[in-house]
Formats: C-alpha cells, structure tokens, sequence
C-alpha cells in the first residue's frame, strides 16, 4: 500500500465513522431486523421430484442437458459415447480433451476406457506458457467433475485445485460435467448449511482462490434482448449424473 | 441518432422523444425485462426476500468502517494487495500504477458500473495501456464509443441492425442481423483479448468480510474469464458493497438476479478470494483490490445512506414510466440512470448543478419503490433532494405575490367561481396543439408548459355539471 493509499484508508474509515455516528436515524424507514440467521431458502426446493430428476430437468430447461447413468452402467462408456457425439471423426482419429486429472474425476476405468476409444487427454499442470495456453484454447471439449451441484436450480460448483484447472470447465465450447450423486443437493442454502455446522464454509470459500457457480451454458442478452449462446464460456453444457454411493 | 449526454437536460430528453428507434428499443426491453422479474419474483416468497435482503444491507453500511477493515485483513491473509481511494482520481492512478509496475499493454475488463462512474477506461489509455470491455453490451458501445444507457442491459438502445452495422465495420464481419452471428464475430474476438491480456479488471457486486472474497456475477462467463486468465486481477470496488457472510452474498446474488433478468441465478457467480495457490494450473498470480468511496462517506454525511443499500439491479429502471420513455442517456453524462441514478448522479456529482434537474424527472409513481429487492423508498429520496436543492433563499417575489393572490380568490366561493369563468374564458386567447391542449402559458407559468401540455378547459365546470344534475329528475340508470 503506497503513502496515499494509507492516508485515504484512515480519512475513509475516520469519515464513516463520524458520518454514521451522526446520522442517528441511517435510514429513512427500516426493516428494523438484524441478519436473517440463516437466511431464508430462495428458491423451494424440489418435492414432488427426485433431486436427479430436478437437477436434469433445471439443467434442460437452461438450455443445457443431462445424462442420468443407472448403478448398472458404465459411466466411462457413456463419457466416451457424449465425446464421439460433440467431435465427429472415424473412430480410429485421436480425440484430445481439456481434462481435470482422472484421479479428481470419481469415475472407475475412466482412463482405460478413453484411451482404449482412442480419446487422449490433455490435464495441464501449468498454463502459464502462451503455446500451452494456444494448445488448450484450441480443444472443443472440457471435462471436468464438481464440488457440488444444485438440484433446484441445476446448477454445479467448480473449485479449482492441483490437478483441476480452471481453464477446463471454461475455455472449450462443450463442457462435459461429471456428477457423483454423493454430491447433489437440494439448494444452495441447504449445501451452505452443512458446509458451516462442519465448520468447512470459510476454508473452502477462501482456500482454492476461487469457486464459481455455473448454472447452463454461457448466455447474452444483450442483442435486443436475443438470447444467445456460448459467449464468452461453453456453448454446450452436459452433465452426467452417476451414482458413486 | 445519438444523444449528445453533455447536452443540457432539456434537449436531451427533447432528442430522445423525437428518436423513434430509440423509444421502440427502450419498449421492448424494458417491458419484456420487467415482465421477467414479475414472473420470477412471484414463485418466490418476495416479501421476506426483500426483508432479508434489506436487513443485510442495512447491517452491512451499519457496520462499515468494522466490516471494511476485517474484508481487508483477510484479503491480505488470501494473499491480496488492498488499495485505498477516496477519489475517482486516486482510484484510477492506483491501477495506472499496477499497470506501469507489472508493465501491462493490454486490459480486458468485465461489466463494471465503479470504473464507469470513475471513467477508468480514459485514465489507463492516458497511462497507455489499451483497454477491452469484455461484456457484448458493453464492447458494442465501446466500439460505439457511446456510454453505457442501462445498468445491467447497456446496449438495451441500440437494434440489431445497428449493431450489425458496427460489427461490420469494426470487425470485418459478414453481412448479417443474426444474433448467433454476431455473437460468434465477437467471441472470437474477445477470446484473443482474454488470452493475450496482461490484466483482468473487474468491479464488484459483493465483497464478503468473513472470508476476503470478491463476487461477480455475469452471464457470458467474461468476469470468469477477466479474474481467471490474466496474470494480474484487478478489483475496482465501492466501499457499499461489502457483506458479512458468505449467505449473505448467496441470497443477494438471487435476489438481484431475479429482480434484473427473472432468471433464478445468473450463469456464472465468481468467488475470487486471492491469487492461484501453489500448485493449481491457472488463477492469476496477483490480486489486488481498490476500495473506492468516492463520495460515498459524504452520502452517509449528507442523510443518503438509503443509496448505499442499492445492489444495482435495474429493475427501478425497467419499470419507470419516464426511464422507459427517455432512455439513459437523457441522464447526462453518468453512470447511473433511472430513478436510482436520478437520485445518485446528483450525489456523487463533483458539482450537484451539472445534475440539479435529474430529481425532477419523475412523476413519483412509487413503482420503483415497489419493485426494488432492498426496498430503498426512492420517491422519498427524489422529494428530500428536490427541497435540499430549492432550498437556496426564499422563492422569488413573484411566486410570493401569486400564491397570496392564490389565497386571496380561494377563500370566496363567489370570487372563486368567478375566477374560474375568467379563467376559462381567457384560456381560449392561448395556443393550443392539434388535439386542443394548451401548448403555452404566458410567462411565468411558461416554464411549466415547456416540457407539458396542459388540457383545454372543458365547456361547462363541474360545479356546473352537479348543479344541473341536482336539479334533474333522477333516471333509474343512473344508480347502475
């Protein structure tokens, strides 16, 4: 913090002091309650639905879509089968996506199985580089798990960590989420609420640098109001939802 | 047609009512924007949002200078550098600086009403640094080298064929009026922005305290980008928007988002609480944060903190009567329009005459206070800054003189009706437009009748009217 900063940071906090010890009444009217403790749950959770069928049902209404994989089936399969859908070639044609490492996806044999399909996978461990950089921002898909998802508004948490850029579930067109029911809950406030009782909320908030909430596929506006997609995130948003209980 | 925002009040509003294009694009959106946020809000327990949303504010500006100094030291404890800026000016030397220090050519920036309002984008080109909007609304008016008319929707004036005919222009795209298209012509160009660039900058929509966290929330995935990509992440801040708790900024993002767009959340909510820890791919290596006031302290001094609670939704704008017909840009060379920025241009004006007319454009409908997610009661405010701003003296002599003629008739009902008949009488010397309304009174209560028109007096007065009707016979229809 340089000198002037220093000195406008006292006379900032020394003039709201005075402001607000002198205006007695703040506020014209005032609800005249202290912080909602919690607060309130905006958005009902999901009753008469499953929260997998919520959360796939929000997700297809926002123009993204989802993939509900039984406990008999091969999730691997299906990841391969999404990425052959998105990126047309003969089946002997290398495919590579922008990944999370396999060991932050939750997915048994996921690598066999796309390597056996001839699906390489690029997880970088530092994208500081330009030509690092350029090779990522040319790959269509990401492939990416999550920290939580939302049913009622079938939105996910992406955090990013060693092994997990933040660059995957961003720079491609075609986002590929992949979600353990394990991680699926039925609102925001629910999810905050546990995180807090854990006393976890705080460390993971600040701990990664960054979480973001994705909630469907980038989207505009702001062309007479046309809503377009992929702007400047992924066009396509598909999740798969696996039962990893 | 543009409007010329240094133009005096007046003749901007007389350019934007006689701009057809401008008034069909302001319809469409803001009744299709304000129908959204009626039908989001009705699924939802609004009245208890509202209350929760304002408590937070309220305790947040309650606790300013507390809340400030624990955001501070736990960005610090993240791994940020805090700036502090009293001024506009301050505000913009200190990312100037950072600029110079890191040696940044090229910035890209996500949607952010602070660097509008401190006109941050002038200052880095004064210090050489060239600087990108990111958000498609507002990289069409940076192209366009207009300001921004809206606060969540800044392009909400211009239509699709204009925009195209930019595009065309500046970008060497292709003819078309197809949004997807233009999009696309955009992304491709932005993306390389992003890439390539030596800083983020964004503003802030909520900082929480507790953890030293900056929230942005945007559609496209431009403040994602803008916070993620570059080696240096600047956030520009007012010192208002800072809450407690990480819920705090939960259900504040869906109550603006809802009262905005209608959506339930925006696609992206960005919670960046410091630079890329060890070990993780990507994450800007610096962070830095400017705290902005900016006039904000004096607002609290001068018996405004309601302004501070605004969380710039827009939605007292959507639903404004006089917004919808003006447009932004009638509000002058400002950031913020609409009831708010009516009510917050003034304030924050380094010269409150430049503004002194914006408290005036409103007919005090009371719907932006109805419509407003923390309630702030703006009718209110407009009518306590029109009386600070008239309070100069005592009225002129003639105002007094005709208020005690005013006195003088009223008080006879004989002198009354008298005046009335005069009155009428008289109105029929005035200038009238085609459809009979009284285009112009004689000076002084010409002033009124330059912006309005005034009804011609029927032919008969309602005491007339009831007179004759008491003396006829009653019909049984007329009970119906």
């Amino acid at each position: 913090m340089g000198d002037r900063s220093a000195q406008a940071r006292e006379e900032i906090l020394d003039g709201l002091k005075s402001a607000l010890q002198q205006q007695q009444a703040l506020f014209r009217e005032t609800v005249g309650r202290d912080l909602p403790d919690p607060p309130m749950t905006v958005f009902p959770p999901p009753e008469d639905r499953s929260l997998v069928e919520s959360f796939a049902a929000r997700l297809t209404a926002l123009s993204g879509s989802c993939d509900v994989v039984r406990q008999d089936e091969d999730v691997a399969a299906r990841v391969v089968h999404q990425i052959r859908q998105w990126v047309p070639t003969s089946a002997d044609e290398p495919i590579e996506v922008l990944s999370w490492e396999a060991g932050e996806l939750d997915v048994a044999r996921l690598e066999q199985s796309l390597a056996e399909a001839n699906i390489t996978w690029f997880a970088p461990h530092e994208l500081r580089e330009q030509s690092v950089r350029d090779h990522a921002a040319a790959l269509v898909v990401g492939l990416t798990g999550v920290t939580a998802a939302f049913a009622n508004t079938g939105s996910i948490v992406l955090t990013p960590g060693p092994g997990r850029s933040r660059a995957a579930g961003l720079l491609p067109l075609h986002h590929l989420v992949l979600v353990p029911l394990s991680r699926l809950y039925p609102t925001f406030e629910a999810w905050l609420l546990v995180l807090r009782q854990q006393g976890r909320l705080e460390a993971l908030v600040r701990d990664s640098g960054q979480i973001a909430f994705i909630t469907g596929p980038s989207k505009s506006a702001d062309i007479e109001l046309n809503l377009t997609l992929g702007v400047h995130g992924p066009k396509v948003v598909h999740a798969i939802v696996f039962d990893d209980t | 047609m543009n409007i010329d925002v240094s133009a005096p009040y007046q003749q901007r509003v007389a350019q934007a009512l006689s701009d057809h294009n401008l008034r069909t694009a302001l319809e469409r959106a803001t009744s299709r924007l304000s129908g959204k946020r009626d039908v989001s809000v009705a699924a939802i327990e609004l009245r208890e949002l509202r209350n929760e949303a304002r408590a937070i504010k309220e305790h947040a500006i309650r606790h300013l200078p507390e809340l400030l100094q624990q955001l501070e030291n736990n960005l610090i404890a993240n791994g940020c550098q805090v700036h502090w800026a009293q001024t506009a000016d301050e505000a913009n030397a200190i990312v100037a600086d950072i600029a110079r220090q890191r040696g940044v050519r090229r910035a890209v920036k996500s949607k952010s009403m602070t660097t509008e309002e401190i006109h941050l984008n002038h200052a880095l080109e004064d210090a050489g640094v060239g600087i990108v909007e990111t958000d498609l609304g507002e990289y069409i008016i940076q192209l366009a080298d207009e300001p921004p008319s809206h606060i969540t929707a800044p392009v909400v004036h211009k239509r699709a064929e204009d925009i195209s005919e930019l595009f065309q222009r500046e970008l060497g795209m292709r003819p078309t009026n197809d949004p997807a298209e233009m999009c696309a012509a955009a992304r491709e160009r932005l993306r390389g922005e992003f890439l390539a660039a030596d800083m983020g900058i964004s503003g802030c929509n909520f900082a929480i305290a507790e953890t030293g966290t900056i929230c942005i929330v945007t559609n496209e995935g431009n403040g994602r980008m803008a916070t993620s990509m570059p080696p240096v992440y600047v956030a520009v801040m007012g010192i208002e928007k800072v809450v407690p708790r990480v819920e705090d900024a939960l259900l504040l993002w869906q109550a603006v988002t809802r009262s905005a767009t209608g959506q339930d959340v925006t696609v992206y909510f960005s919670l960046s609480s410091g630079p890329r820890r060890p070990g993780q791919p990507d994450g800007p290596e610096e962070m830095h944060i400017v705290l902005v006031d900016n006039g904000r302290s004096r607002i609290i001094e001068r018996g405004y903190a309601d302004t501070l609670l605004c969380v710039r939704c827009g939605a007292c704008l959507n639903s404004c009567p006089v917004y919808r017909e003006i447009g932004g840009h009638s509000y002058g060379q400002t950031a913020y329009s609409g009831p708010i920025g009516a009510v917050v241009t003034p304030l924050l004006a380094a010269d409150p005459a430049t503004a002194k007319d914006l408290p005036f454009a409103s007919s005090l409908c009371g719907i932006c206070r109805e419509v407003c997610p923390v309630k702030i009661d703006l009718p209110r405010l407009l009518l306590d800054l029109r009386s600070d701003l008239t309070r100069v003296g005592t009225p002129p002599k003639y105002e007094r003189s005709a208020i005690r003629a005013y006195t003088h008739v009223v008080e006879r009902p004989g002198r009354y009706r008298w005046m009335l008949r005069l009155t009428r009488w008289l109105s029929r010397l005035l200038p009238t437009s085609r459809s009979g309304d009284i285009t112009r009174f004689p000076p002084p209560l010409s002033a009124w009748t330059q912006s309005r028109v005034f009804p011609r007096f029927p032919s008969q007065s309602f005491r007339q009217l009831w007179h004759k009707r008491q003396n006829q016979p009653q019909r049984p229809s007329d009970n119906g």
